[in-house]
This record gives C-alpha cells, sequence and structure tokens, in this order.
C-alpha cells in the first residue's frame, strides 16, 4: 500500500507542475491514471498469494525466537556480520542477568531478615555491587575474562543460586543459566556468537519487524510465500494499530506456559499467565481476526517440565481447579493437558458462533529447538495450504 | 422356473475351458475325493483324501458372496441354491435330496420341474454330479485361499515399507494398504496382525501430517483392534490429532474418525475425559450442520448420542450450542428417523442438566418441534419427545404449556395414552396432561384435544 500511495504521489507531483494546454492535460491524465490502475492491480494480485502471518503473545513469549527460527530455516539465516553484532547484545544480556540476581537476592535478604539464604557472602559482596553498578548504565564494556571469572564466582555464590531458583519472584530471564554456563566462550577476544546463542539473544522488539519466505518442502513447487510480522509483546497502545493486520491468514498466537508462577516486567503485580489469558481474549474478539485462523503456540515446554515437578499449577489463579495426578511424566503430560484444554475453552467462550468455523489448532514448542520448530511449522503450512484448498472448493 | 444362463463350459484360470471331461479328470484338474461314496482317482491313481478341505457345505457358504458363475447345473430347481448332495429322479431331474423329500413329504408325487406325475418315488443318488460339483468348489475356494495368501502377504510387505519410509513414499504405501483392507476386510479382518496394527498405531503422534494421519484411521477402523492397541491410541497426543482430521479432513476421513472414537468408547478402559474436549465436540456439530452429507450427519448424531450417554460432558455439548442446534435440524421434517432418534436422545439427555433444561426452554422451536414428534416415528422417539416436554414444562410451567397445547400437545397425549406405549410412559402422559390444563378452563382444553386432520 505504502509503495502504491507513494507513486501516486510522485506523478501527481510532477504532473502539477506541467503547463500544458487543456486536451493533452486531459489524455495524459488518463494515461498515467490507468497506469496507476493497472499497477495496482498487479500489486493487490501479487499481494493476494502471500501468506500474512502475525506473532502476538505477551513479552518474552517466544515470539521473537521463532522469527529468528523462521529465518534460519528458511531463509539465508545470520550472515558473519550480522552474528558478530549480536556480541554486544549478549554481553549486555550477561550483564543485566548478573545484576538482576545480585539485586534480588538484596530485595529477598532484606524481606526476610531472619534467613541468611539470601545474604551474598563477604568476599563476593564487592563483585556484586561492581557488577550492579556496571549494569545499571546505558552502556556496558566488553566482557573481558577477568570481568567472566568474577562473574562466575558470583554466579557459583549460594545466595545468588537460592535467589535463582525463586526467580520467578524477580525478572530473571529463562536463559540466565544458559548464559551462565558459556561465559567463557562469551568473554574470547575473538567472540562469534553461534546460532544458538543469538537464538537465546534477548532485545525487546520494539515496532514491527517482518520476513518474506518461502518454506520449500519436498514437492519444491508447491512452494507457498509468506510474509511473517512480529511486533512487540509489552502492553502498549495495542488497539490503535491491531486492525492494521486486518485479514491476516493467520494469527500465531505464543503462550509461554512456563510462566504460571511470574510475573510482568511491566507491572509486577500482574501474573504474566493472567496477563496473557486476557490478551489471548481480546485478540479473539477482534473484528479484524474474523477470517484468520489461529495457530496458538504453547511455548516453552522444556522449562514448563521441569517447573511443574516443583511448583503447582494452582499457584495461578487460572488454573485453580487443577488436581494432581501423581509424579514424572504422567503429571507433565496431565498438567499440560490441562493447560491446553483451558486455553480451549478460552477459545471457544470467546469465539462468536459465526466464528466457529475458523481453523484453531494448539501446537506445543521449545522454540529454541530448531528441529521441533520446523517439524511443527511443515504441520502449520499443511493446514493453511489445506484450507486454501477447501476454499477454493477443490478439496 | 427362472432362466439361468447356460454355460457352455466351465472357465478355468487362465483362460482355459473344460471341453472334455475325460481328460480333464486324467488331467486331475477335477481333484478327487468328494462325499457320497465313490472317489475318483487322482493324478497319480492315488484316492485323494478330503481332509484338508473343509466339507463341500462350509466351502460353498464360504465361496457365497465371492462366486457368482455357479453353473446352472448345480442348482437345486427347488431351492435355487447349489446342491450338496444331488439325487436323480425317473425323471431324470436332479434336485437337493433334502428339498425333494420335503416335496414329497407334503403329498406331492409329481416332478416339480415337468410337472410329471411319478409312478415312483425312487431317488437315485447323482454321484456324477456330486463330484462335479465337490470339484468346481474346491478349486474355486483353494483360489480364494491363495489369493487370501497373496493378499496377507502384500499386507505384511507394506507394513515393513511403513517401518522405514518417509514422506510421499510414506503415503503411497499407506494408501495401498488402506485399498487392500478395504477390499478384504469385510471377509478377513486380521489383514493386518498385530504388529502390523503396533506399527500403525505409532504412526500417529503430535506430529503427524494429514495425509498420513488421514489413511492411518482409515486402514484401522476396519481392523478389529485389541484392548492394548485401543488403550494406547486413547492417549491424548493421539485423540488431539484424531479431533484435528476431524476437523479438517475429507468427509470420508471425518466419518473413519468418529468410527474410531466410537470404537474405542466401548472399551473397558475408556473414560469419559477422552472426550471431554471441546474441538472435538466443536467438529462433530459442524458435521451435523453439514447437510450435503447425510451420511456424516449420521455418523456425528451417533457419536454424539454416544458421547450424552456421559454425564460429565453434557455441560460442555450445552456450553457449544449443542440444543439449538440439533433443535433446527429436528424441526426440519426431511430427516428419516435414523436421524430424529439420536437427536431426540440426546436432547433428551442434555435436558437432565440445569444448562441444558435451561437451553431448551430458551429454544423456541423445540416445542413445537417435540409435539409434532410424539407417536410420530418410534416408541423411542416418542418417550423421549415425552420426556423433554415433561422436563421443560415442569421448569416453566406457564409459558411452555401454553405453547405445547397451541401445537397440539393434548391430542398427542391422548393418543399415546390410548397406544399400547409402555405403562411409565403413559403415566408420564398422563401427568404431563394435568399439568397443561391448569390454566385452560375445562371446554376450551377439550376442544384444544382435538386431533386436527393436520395432526392425523
Amino acid at each position: 500500500m505504502r509503495s502504491m500511495l507513494s507513486l501516486s504521489i510522485v506523478s501527481m507531483g510532477s504532473f502539477c507542475s506541467r503547463q500544458q494546454p487543456l486536451n493533452e492535460v486531459d489524455a495524459e491524465e488518463n494515461i498515467q491514471a490507468a497506469e496507476i490502475d493497472r499497477r495496482i492491480a498487479q500489486e493487490t494480485k501479487a499481494e493476494q498469494h502471500i501468506h500474512k502471518l502475525l506473532l502476538l503473545g505477551a513479552g518474552e513469549s517466544g515470539k521473537s525466537t521463532i522469527f529468528k527460527q523462521i529465518r534460519l530455516l528458511f531463509q539465508t539465516g545470520f550472515d558473519e556480520v550480522e552474528l558478530k553484532s549480536y556480541a554486544s547484545v549478549i554481553h549486555a544480556n550477561v550483564y543485566q542477568t548478573i545484576k538482576i540476581l545480585y539485586d534480588g537476592a538484596k530485595e529477598l535478604a532484606q524481606n526476610d531478615p531472619s534467613s541468611s539464604k539470601y545474604v551474598v557472602c563477604t568476599e563476593n559482596k564487592d563483585i556484586g555491587e561492581k557488577l550492579s553498578e556496571i549494569g545499571s548504565k546505558m552502556d556496558y564494556p566488553y566482557l573481558t575474562k577477568e570481568i567472566a571469572k568474577e562473574i562466575t564466582t558470583l554466579w557459583n555464590d549460594p545466595a545468588i543460586q537460592e535467589t535463582y531458583s525463586h526467580g520467578n519472584k524477580l525478572q530473571v530471564p529463562d536463559c540466565a543459566q544458559y548464559f551462565m554456563e558459556n561465559l567463557e566462550r562469551f568473554s574470547e577476544a575473538t567472540y562469534v556468537p553461534t546460532k544458538e546463542d543469538v537464538l537465546h539473544a534477548r532485545v525487546r522488539t520494539t515496532g514491527v519487524v517482518e520476513i518474506q519466505f518461502s518454506p520449500v518442502g519436498e514437492s519444491r513447487k508447491s512452494g507457498e510465500v509468506y510474509r511473517l510480522y512480529d511486533v512487540g509483546g509489552q502492553r502498549n497502545e495495542r488497539r490503535k494499530w491491531i486492525h492494521l493486520f486486518e485479514g491476516v491468514t493467520s494469527v500465531i498466537f505464543c503462550a509461554a506456559i512456563s510462566e504460571y508462577d511470574q510475573l510482568l516486567f511491566e507491572d509486577e503485580t500482574k501474573n504474566r499467565m493472567m496477563e496473557t489469558k486476557e490478551l489471548f481474549e481480546w485478540v479473539l474478539k477482534q473484528s479484524c481476526f474474523e477470517k484468520s485462523s489461529f495457530m496458538l503456540f504453547l511455548n516453552k515446554f522444556d522449562i514448563f517440565e521441569k517447573k511443574i515437578q516443583k511448583v503447582p499449577l494452582n499457584v495461578c489463579e487460572w488454573f485453580k481447579d487443577y488436581q494432581p495426578v501423581g509424579s514424572g511424566r504422567q503429571e507433565v503430560e496431565h498438567a499440560y493437558e490441562f493447560v491446553k484444554k483451558k486455553y480451549e475453552e478460552l477459545y471457544f467462550q470467546n469465539s462468536k458462533p459465526d466464528r466457529v468455523d475458523r481453523a484453531f489448532k494448539i501446537y506445543r514448542t521449545t522454540v529454541l529447538d530448531q528441529k521441533l520448530i520446523k517439524k511443527t511449522f511443515k504441520l502449520v503450512d499443511e493446514t493453511l495450504r489445506r484450507r486454501n484448498l477447501i476454499e477454493a472448493g477443490l478439496l | 422356473m427362472p432362466q439361468y444362463q447356460q454355460h457352455a463350459s466351465w472357465k478355468l484360470e487362465g483362460g482355459g475351458q473344460i471341453m472334455d471331461l475325460e481328460t480333464a479328470v486324467k488331467d486331475g484338474i477335477l481333484g478327487g475325493g468328494g462325499g457320497g461314496g465313490g472317489l475318483l482317482p487322482g493324478k497319480d491313481a492315488t484316492l485323494v483324501p478330503v481332509a484338508e478341505k473343509p466339507n463341500l457345505r462350509n466351502m460353498i457358504e464360504e465361496l457365497y458372496s465371492e462366486v457368482e458363475d455357479v453353473p446352472s447345473v448345480f442348482i437345486c430347481p427347488i431351492s435355487l441354491e447349489p446342491m450338496v448332495d444331488p439325487v436323480t429322479l425317473i425323471t431324470g431331474q436332479t434336485y437337493e435330496r433334502a428339498n425333494i423329500l420335503k416335496w414329497f413329504s407334503m403329498g406331492h408325487l409329481t416332478c416339480p420341474t415337468t410337472m410329471q406325475e411319478l409312478w415312483d418315488d425312487a431317488v437315485t443318488p447323482n454321484r456324477t454330479l456330486c463330484q462335479l460339483i465337490n470339484a468346481w468348489f474346491s478349486q474355486r475356494y483353494l483360489q480364494m485361499k491363495k489369493r487370501s495368501e497373496n493378499v496377507q502377504g502384500r499386507a505384511t510387505e507394506l507394513i515393513q515399507t511403513l517401518k522405514k519410509a518417509k514422506g510421499q513414499a510414506r503415503v503411497q504405501a499407506l494408501k495401498e494398504l488402506h485399498k487392500i483392507v478395504v477390499a478384504h476386510a469385510p471377509v478377513n479382518t486380521s489383514v493386518v496382525d498385530f504388529a502390523g496394527v503396533t506399527l500403525l498405531s505409532s504412526l500417529l503422534g503430535p506430529f503427524t501430517s494429514h495425509a498420513v494421519g488421514s489413511e492411518v484411521i482409515a486402514i484401522i477402523v476396519n481392523l478389529t483392534l485389541d484392548s492394548d492397541t485401543k488403550a494406547n491410541l486413547m492417549q491424548p497426543a493421539k485423540i488431539s490429532l484424531v479431533v484435528d482430521l476431524l476437523n479438517e479432513g475429507t468427509i470420508d476421513t471425518k466419518i473413519n474418525c468418529t468410527r474410531l472414537i466410537e470404537m474405542l468408547m466401548w472399551e473397558r478402559s475408556f473414560r469419559s475425559e477422552v472426550v471431554s474436549s471441546l474441538s472435538l465436540l466443536v467438529a462433530l456439530l459442524r458435521l451435523v450442520k453439514d447437510k450435503r452429507h447425510p451420511n456424516g450427519v449420521a455418523a456425528g448424531l451417533s457419536l454424539l448420542k454416544d458421547i450424552g450417554s456421559h454425564e460429565q460432558v453434557r455441560s460442555l455439548m450445552v456450553s457449544i450450542g449443542a440444543v439449538p442446534q440439533l433443535a433446527e435440524l429436528l424441526s426440519n421434517s426431511k430427516w428419516e428417523l435414523k436421524f430424529i432418534q439420536p437427536a431426540l436422545q440426546i436432547l433428551d439427555d442434555l435436558s437432565t442438566i440445569p444448562d441444558g433444561l435451561l437451553a431448551l426452554k430458551d429454544c423456541h422451536q423445540i416445542i413445537p418441534t417435540a409435539v409434532r414428534l410424539l407417536m410420530h416415528a418410534s416408541e423411542a422417539c416418542t418417550h423421549h419427545a415425552l420426556s423433554i416436554l415433561w422436563a421443560v414444562c415442569k421448569l416453566a410451567l406457564d409459558e411452555c404449556a401454553f405453547l405445547a397445547v397451541e401445537a397440539g400437545l393434548a391430542a398427542k397425549l391422548l393418543l399415546v395414552l390410548q397406544s399400547g406405549c409402555n405403562p411409565e410412559m403413559k403415566q408420564r402422559a398422563a401427568e404431563l396432561l394435568k399439568l397443561c390444563s391448569h390454566n385452560y378452563s375445562p371446554t376450551v382444553f377439550i376442544s384444544k384435544c382435538k386431533l386436527t386432520r393436520t395432526m392425523q
């Protein structure tokens, strides 16, 4: 749309500045108008064959990671330059993480003066203060070997470990462990981030990013063209811009199911799962998505698996009627099915009867796992292609 | 007598024909053995034992659906069935022994075909014909057995292929297996053995593509499944896949999915959690709504009826709007009994929960429809319709009773009371009649009891 508008403005602009006799002016106007119409028709036709997918979800639900995965799977991936550019991002993440942990330990120690499990031992206090100071600045220094060693020492402090295991009350990112375990590699002078590092790196998305790709499957001919949009997840004036995505083929809604015991970044009184629930309800009610298929990605299953053994689902208000069945694998599956049913219920409660025909599928994902994402996307692709055929009356 | 096509010769596999009986016998084409005494010599002049094959009667039974070209001379003119013990009368006509003796015992002493009077009721066993019938059926039987082995062999081959094949190759193998199973399943449901079924079941999972999933399910519904397999199929991930296929597949796939779920529901280890899935219920309602495919509607109704018998799932069914949709289906009078009965039963089951009852009351079509269906189709339909009306009228007497009576309820109830229905139903009908008559004066009510021409 933007390009077409610019085309007509340019041609209008150049037109107005010419001095010509009236009937010649008319003729030229007609030719230009016809040209514009032709271009519009052509682009509209081309656009119609592109399936637009919109990634939605609360902050840190994994949308951007999916975005990166698609780039890795179906585009040329990240080149050397781009990989290198992520080095500073990763270092920043490291500083941010250790700061959150250290400050968090102090906070927890304050709230619980009788116990000493959150009190960092005296040798490490200085390190902690220094790192906290660094982390609060806008610019981060390069992660040198010495600083990396200091961070490792602080990370190994029992108080910090204890804080980490209670990380749900703080804003500790999910990949904290990954960062801490790879510090040695990160601090090499010649460090170039790997693809996996890039997948773990956290940058808050602002604005909209889009990529166009064509999943090439076994039958190379049937490569559909997809355009994937990623929007930021934090609370802001969603309602103002959401209708710009009217008529997208499919909404991919990401919900991190592991966050049932965590609090929002923007509002530390709000449970993240409740926020996701409200967001999902809101999205379902939007009339601009009346015809779009809904793909729900229940994400971060790997973290969910581990967490469910220690933290019961009922800590989240939405899941308060959950009854555990046991332990181990069975419990994990049972808990997962429960969450899935809750989302299903939510979907049908918020979809008007006339929207019942819209496709709705739930996928269990761990977006950091490339193979899994590839398999999942294959299914998404198949569903959308079948949908197309059904609508064209061919099936 | 019906005219049979006379076969000039018996046709053999490979296009050969038996023109010369003597040569045929010598070549052993018409093998040895058979009942009725006397054995033909086999190929190497030994008497061929009969023990390996089942007796003639059993063979004929097994081959019944497969052979269409039984030579007319083998058929008894009385029963029109192949003869097992042919006997000849003095007129030269041959009949099945039991049949002609029965004819005689009824006092007739004539030859049924020629109508000639018999001066002698002697029956001579026609050994020649007996041998020929035996030989003919034996050959066909052996051919069938061989084909069946071939089929089983091919099926096993395909299962082996499936262990390794991926992508398109897998889909092709499944399609071929599907064809084989459908062609032979009515006769032989063990075309695929236990290991094969286990393999097929293992192909179903969260990442199964639609193409593979729909073929696997199409195959499995034609096989007999044991308890373990069924329990395995009831895992949430597999059920999710079946529900997805039910939502997105072709009409045949959808029907296969409903059949599969029905098969699982009969299993002892079945628990209602398996079917308490909103997606499943929505998919079934969608199936029932699709008037273009009546067999789909029937399949959907049948499964919904089975599901509705589980109390725990009923409120889910109500929450997705099952009541208005079924009421709409029933109000359309073109549907036959096989659709009406399950639909009524479902609504009857749903009326037992408060939400369901409320939904029924709010649905304005249901009362006139239920009244119309009283004494209309079958006793079961009347039972359900009556039960629904009773429940709804008890809930909101004033508004519902009025609607019902205006729709002709009183007359219908009188019919019920006069009919041969069971006493329980009559009791209920009487109560309902009394209940509805409350707001009317006696004379007005009696006028409402008259059967109008439309109701008749």
